[in-house]
């Protein structure tokens, strides 16, 4: 057997032969390696110290009206309205994470939507002041605008005539 | 063999609830209410609040019995609402608010004793190894507290923790490894 430390399950092996949930073969296999092996030995030991000073906490007995409380609960529940005991099961799932969190997803997507839905046509029709970076856009755009119209204007004239050109054509 | 029967049994029982009859729901709960609700003391380490959680997870079997399924243990699915409820309830701060004083401890002590009775020095012992071991395990994260619990006292096998827990059986190995090792840091002066 390979040293508890050099194995790959080794810490598994120490946990399993320590809480007693090791199969018998493999409790021999170890039981002969400890005795020859100081280094698992006192691993062994250490866990075994560990689980018997772990059982010194002992849980106090169960109060003996646990079960009439309960029951006194469930006649409560019982005898709440309908809608009552199906919001619980709701919010208060046996299965933990098993379906709310799905439907506070869908939940959450829903009022996101509903809320974009709702607060597109608003700001259609109630424009706002824009902000900084909107403003900066704009004016981008507007300075390309004017520098495109600017050019196409240039496009439009006529280009100066040529000095002689223009001593040609004008005898003054 | 003796614990793959009484797992059908449990099976068995919860079907019979779904069916209406409540007084295998009363069996059920005579054969689970002990580890829950210790499982709970040691969880939040406070008595009063693991009764009432305890109560909680059994209200939520209850609740859930028309829809139940046998597709799991039994007691795979109560640990995980227990689970489920002591984190919540951990997580909440709940805690600070309900944290017994050092007398619970003592207060627990005197009901474990056993018929002959301890000495005083014996019982002042007793009491500040209590002490050592119930804070030790309060230090450790939750889920490796969850995880130790559930294998140390309640003799769950590493997937039944894992389905309690949610997560997949190397990440409880390595939870429960990294658990006893400080444990074992911690308490390694009372050996």
């Amino acid at each position: 057997m390979d040293c508890l430390r050099n194995a790959k399950s080794g810490a598994e092996t120490l946990l399993d032969y320590c809480s007693g949930a090791l199969e018998p073969a493999r409790v021999a296999e170890l039981e002969r390696h400890i005795k020859v092996c100081a280094e698992c030995r006192s691993a062994v030991e250490a866990q075994r110290e560990l689980w018997e000073t772990l059982d010194h906490w002992k849980a106090p007995a169960v109060s003996a009206d646990f079960n009439a409380r309960l029951y006194a609960r469930i006649a409560r529940e019982n005898e709440a309205p309908a809608w009552r005991r199906w919001v619980r099961r709701l919010t208060q799932p046996a299965a933990p994470y098993a379906l709310w969190k799905p439907a506070a997803a869908a939940l959450v997507c829903t009022v996101l939507a509903v809320g974009f839905l709702v607060e597109m046509p608003a700001e259609r029709h109630a424009p706002h002041a824009p902000s900084a970076s909107a403003q900066i856009e704009t004016e981008q755009v507007d300075i390309e605008q004017v520098a495109n119209a600017l050019e196409e204007l240039d496009l439009l004239t006529p280009p100066a005539p040529s000095k002689a050109t223009t001593t040609s054509a004008n005898p003054m | 063999m003796e614990a793959i029967a009484a797992l059908e049994r449990d099976a068995e029982l919860m079907l019979r609830v779904r069916a209406g009859d409540d007084t295998s729901f009363g069996v059920l709960l005579d054969r689970h209410r002990a580890p829950v609700v210790h499982f709970l003391y040691r969880m939040v380490q406070n008595d009063a609040v693991s009764e009432e959680l305890a109560q909680e997870v059994f209200l939520r079997v209850y609740r859930s019995r028309a829809t139940y399924e046998p597709t799991a243990k039994f007691t795979t699915w109560l640990f995980r609402i227990a689970t489920h409820l002591a984190l919540n309830w951990i997580r909440d701060g709940k805690k600070e608010k309900g944290q017994e004083s050092l007398n619970d401890a003592v207060e627990g002590m005197e009901r474990q004793v056993p018929d002959r009775q301890p000495t005083v020095e014996q019982e002042m012992l007793y009491a500040v190894k209590l002490k050592e071991v119930r804070e030790a395990i309060g230090m450790l994260p939750e889920k490796q507290r969850a995880a130790v619990m559930m294998h140390k006292y309640e003799e769950l096998d590493y997937s039944q923790i894992a389905r309690a827990l949610g997560c997949s059986e190397s990440a409880v190995k390595s939870l429960l490894f990294r658990a006893y090792e400080a444990l074992r840091v911690r308490l390694r002066h009372m050996a």
